[in-house]
């Protein structure tokens, strides 16, 4: 009886008691969810593209603010760093394309799976080799202040990575969701042959979209380089990417966003609330439970396509 | 000879020349030496047994694969070998012998999808959908829904691909394929696995683009009945090299695709 009340009562009435509290709890929560999102993204952007879970996706995120960080090492100024580093995404998107997708084409999707596998350890070498591998600090120059608002105590730096999140996830969602390139991109996934048949450019696709899918990886590994230094556990971000998309569908960009957004706010709440019962650290793998819950009754996620197959 | 062809063979227009073409794989010799005519506005089989190469020359056509040997002339222009993006922007649109539709897609979207080369506005308009790019997207639209009604399945247009029988499915390839509008049209065993009724529903759709909007038909096809109702010419392939070529008549009467592939004189 005690042990239901601690699980099922007594986390609510704390929640009422302190809505402020709670309410300050949630917001945290949402904020860390769309860091989630923004690498949660960029599997997205190459799942809907080609069927394939790029495994590389967290080397990318590491990559890209190790070159930014490098460059700015040199005594490049932030702006022109940024630029050349995304130059460099565009750049790595083409030798994928030229190197790795082009002799690709028409594979099981488990072949180019392997293929990312070989990629991530051709970028977590690569990038270490070109700028070491000590912990880097990273500053772009977005405030990074608490402060208080109706009680509630914020980051401006947090805040700052939502609002660009958001905006790049709303430029994203329209281009792939009005656009014909958008429709081209589903084609492309679903079938190279049928797609080139129709007249698709599969190359050309592939290289926006790894492209598009490295500037992701550099946002995302710029908002999580600043918070916790360019260092090689930026790679295991992707690993928490992973829930967020079991539980958005791996096909939808909203989903991704709302998937980042539930995990975020639910490990947050999870942790302060029922974390004590368990004995703390919950946040760890709350994520993943909730993504299992996800699997079993809903596999193609929230928002994911429904694949049906004949047999 | 029907009235047609005889039409056809007195014009003699070619809309793609085969000349010479050897592909291999390796060690295996796919197709040898090969060399044929499509004029435009006929219908033409593909005949042989399996592993004659027949799907092979398709996938040289439109550019899959690229022959070792031989040139390949496509309204007029001479060339090596083709590209699938070139071929479909200069008119060559297929369906596959194993259905290859975007299963995750809805029939009206893998429609559209076949009218990916028609739209030419900016990305930027579609994104806010705005104005010219609205007015585009209507325009597709419409003619998509007419290729819709004229396959007769309005009541599968909302319906995901992957979830339809295979008939339908094959029928929904070939809107994808009409919406490209191409000038030549490469059907591969368009009806592979088809009952009685879905096949003479195909040939009819077969017959009507070909009378009604003058595609050039290049079909594969293993149901002796169909080919020799539906085309104006047909050629014979064995062991990747052409063993005949001419109108349905002498295709049957001639005994060494009689001996190769037809087994006994077809009627």
């Amino acid at each position: 009886m005690e042990m239901l009340y601690a699980i099922f009562a007594a986390p609510f009435i704390d929640m009422f008691s302190d809505p402020v509290f709670f309410a300050e709890v949630v917001i945290n929560g949402l904020l860390t969810g769309i860091m989630y999102s923004l690498v949660a993204l960029g599997f997205v952007l190459i799942f809907k593209a080609s069927g394939v879970f790029n495994f590389a996706q967290g080397a990318m995120v590491l990559f890209a603010p190790l070159t930014l960080v490098g460059l700015m090492e040199q005594g490049v100024p932030v702006i022109l760093a940024l630029i050349i580093t995304a130059a460099v995404m565009v750049l790595l998107a083409f030798l994928i394309e030229k190197f790795m997708l082009r002799h690709l084409i028409n594979q099981e999707g488990i072949v180019l799976f392997m293929a990312t596998i070989g990629l991530n350890f051709l970028l977590e070498g690569a990038g270490q080799i070109a700028w070491g591998s000590n912990v880097k600090k990273l500053d772009v120059g977005i405030p990074d202040q608490s402060f208080e608002w109706g009680g509630i105590l914020l980051n401006t730096f947090d805040i700052a990575a939502a609002v660009i999140a958001a905006i790049l996830v709303a430029v994203l969602a329209v281009f792939f969701n009005k656009t014909r390139i958008g429709r081209a991109l589903r084609a492309v996934a679903d079938d190279h042959q049928a797609a080139l048949s129709v007249g698709i450019p599969l190359r050309t696709i592939w290289i926006i979209v790894w492209s598009v899918s490295g500037i992701v990886a550099l946002v995302a590994g710029i908002m999580w380089g600043t918070k916790s230094g360019v260092q090689f556990s930026l790679t295991l971000i992707a690993l928490k990417a992973l829930p967020v998309l079991i539980l958005g569908g791996f096909t939808s960009i909203p989903g991704a966003i709302v998937g980042g957004l539930i995990i975020g706010m639910g490990e947050k709440i999870a942790e302060i609330y029922w974390g004590p019962l368990f004995g703390g650290a919950i946040e760890n793998w709350f994520a993943y439970m909730l993504a299992l819950v996800v699997l079993l009754f809903r596999p193609q996620g929230l928002f994911g396509e429904r694949i049906i197959e004949r047999v | 000879m029907s009235a047609k062809a005889k039409k056809i063979n007195g014009r003699a227009e070619t809309i793609l020349s085969i000349e010479d073409i050897s592909l291999s794989f390796g060690g295996v010799q796919a197709i040898r030496n090969v060399s044929f005519n499509i004029k435009k506005r006929e219908i033409l089989a593909i005949i042989g047994p399996n592993g004659a190469g027949k799907t092979s020359m398709l996938n040289v056509i439109n550019g899959f694969y690229h022959p070792q040997k031989g040139t390949i002339t496509y309204k007029g222009e001479k060339c090596h070998d083709m590209r699938p993006h070139l071929a479909a922007t200069q008119g060559i649109a297929r369906t596959f012998q194993n259905v290859a539709l975007f299963k995750g897609m809805s029939t009206l979207d893998n429609i559209m999808s076949g009218r990916a080369l028609k739209m030419k506005q900016n990305v930027f308009w579609q994104m806010i959908y705005y104005g010219p790019a609205q007015k585009e997207e209507l325009e597709h639209r419409e003619f998509v829904e007419r290729i819709i009604d004229f396959l007769e399945i309005q009541h599968i247009r909302r319906i995901p691909v992957g979830k339809l029988a295979y008939g339908l499915q094959k029928r929904v390839e070939l809107g994808r394929a009409l919406a490209a509008e191409p000038d030549l049209l490469l059907l591969d065993e368009p009806m592979a696995g088809m009952n009685s009724e879905e096949k003479e529903d195909m040939s009819r759709f077969v017959l009507d683009v070909n009378e009604e909007l003058g595609t050039t038909i290049a079909l594969i096809e293993h149901d002796m009945g169909v080919v020799m109702d539906l085309s104006d010419r047909i050629i014979v392939l064995n062991y990747g090299q052409k063993i005949a070529d001419g109108t349905p008549d002498q295709v049957r009467n001639n005994a060494e695709v009689i001996d190769a592939y037809l087994g006994v004189k077809y009627d």
